[in-house]
């Protein structure tokens, strides 16, 4: 896919979300399409790919297709896009997937398998304990994982930078900024849930 | 301990499997569970679950070593909010299988006091809907108990006691 394709993507989700045809959340991307399509050049058919509650973006650069991403979707699992086949795993809860994917490439190197984890985060995850303890352990046990943090700057609408300060990064770890178009969920018409 | 060491897919993974340090050590030993099965964990209780659902995502079977149930209580979330929900989350993708191994503390001869000797069974029985929880209170139980575990499609929390260890 390339960057004209995801932002299309992307839009139909915003008017099909704004249409009332998405009874659950979404959380739309656009504007890191040329950072991620570059990251992506890299992540292999047997690599592991983790993402967060904002995953349509990795999904569709996994390969996985967009008739299957967007039905998932609509019926409500757009912070659950989980595909076995295509070794995509998201989970909803913040920094949520980074000890899973820790296990995952242990296991890899333990079977000495031509296999890779990419796992992404927000930048809040990414200051998380969680989030320190995981990549302590990957580059202290030299695991095959690659940590992509993507920095829009908010969690939610709190400024990251203001809340915490951004520290030093350990291991294998690849910071993403770009600025947001859309907010945090949603297509910019407030929805609660 | 050295039955379930002598299925194929299990690895033992927690703090203490290799370095003495508490009671299961002793288990382990005893039962000479091989080095290369066991994997040293730092203090990091939540990462531990995490990382015991990845390495149950690539087939293995982890049992998961918490010597005190007071510390299990740390990895809460990754127990309730994805291995309890990981096959109804993915839409039936995945379904990790996990044994927990946990112990409730004893007070004899030495009480640990209050953050070493509680027990959470009941509490964690209402927080999970799809790992089921054992409670071993007879030495005799525990052998088939975890022979069930290995065999229950669900993940398992085994609860010893360990004032039963020297029974």
């Amino acid at each position: 896919m390339n960057k004209e394709d995801l932002i299309a993507f992307e839009e139909e989700i915003k008017e099909l979300f704004e249409a009332g045809q998405i009874r659950a959340p979404i959380h739309l991307s656009v504007g890191s399409e040329d950072k991620l399509i570059e990251i992506f050049r890299e992540i292999r058919e047997q690599d592991w790919v983790f993402s967060t509650h904002r995953s349509h973006y990795h999904a569709l650069l996994k390969g996985i297709p967009a008739e299957w991403v967007k039905n998932e979707i609509l019926a409500g699992r757009s912070m659950h896009l989980n595909n076995k086949e295509y070794r995509f795993m998201t989970s909803s809860i913040v920094g949520g997937c980074l000890p899973i994917a820790v296990g995952v490439a242990l296991a890899i190197k333990r079977r000495y398998l031509n296999e890779k984890v990419w796992v992404f985060i927000g930048d809040m995850a990414s200051t998380t304990g969680m989030c320190h303890e995981c990549m302590l352990f990957a580059s202290g046990r030299e695991l095959p994982i690659t940590f992509v943090i993507e920095n829009n700057k908010f969690s939610v609408n709190t400024p990251t930078d203001r809340a915490w300060g951004i520290g030093k990064y350990l291991g294998d770890c690849r910071i993403l900024d770009y600025e947001r178009k859309y907010p945090h969920s949603g297509a910019g018409k407030f929805v609660t849930f | 301990m050295r039955w379930l060491a002598s299925q194929e897919h299990t690895l033992f993974l927690g703090q203490g499997v290799r370095y003495s340090g508490h009671a299961m050590f002793g288990t382990l030993e005893d039962a000479e569970v091989p080095v290369e099965k066991r994997y040293e964990m730092p203090v990091a209780e939540d990462m531990q679950m995490g990382i015991s659902i990845g390495l149950a995502l690539q087939g293995y079977i982890p049992v998961s070593i918490y010597p005190r149930m007071d510390f299990l209580i740390i990895a809460i979330n990754q127990l309730v909010n994805h291995l309890d929900k990981m096959e109804e989350m993915s839409h039936g993708e995945y379904k990790p299988k996990v044994i927990i191994r946990t112990a409730v503390g004893g007070k004899e001869p030495l009480d640990g006091g209050i953050q070493h000797t509680s027990d959470y069974t009941e509490g964690l029985e209402k927080l999970l809907n799809n790992v089921d929880v054992v409670k071993l209170e007879k030495p005799g139980a525990i052998l088939n108990a975890y022979k069930w575990a290995l065999s229950n499609d669900n993940s398992t929390i085994l609860v010893e006691m360990t004032g039963l260890y020297n029974a």
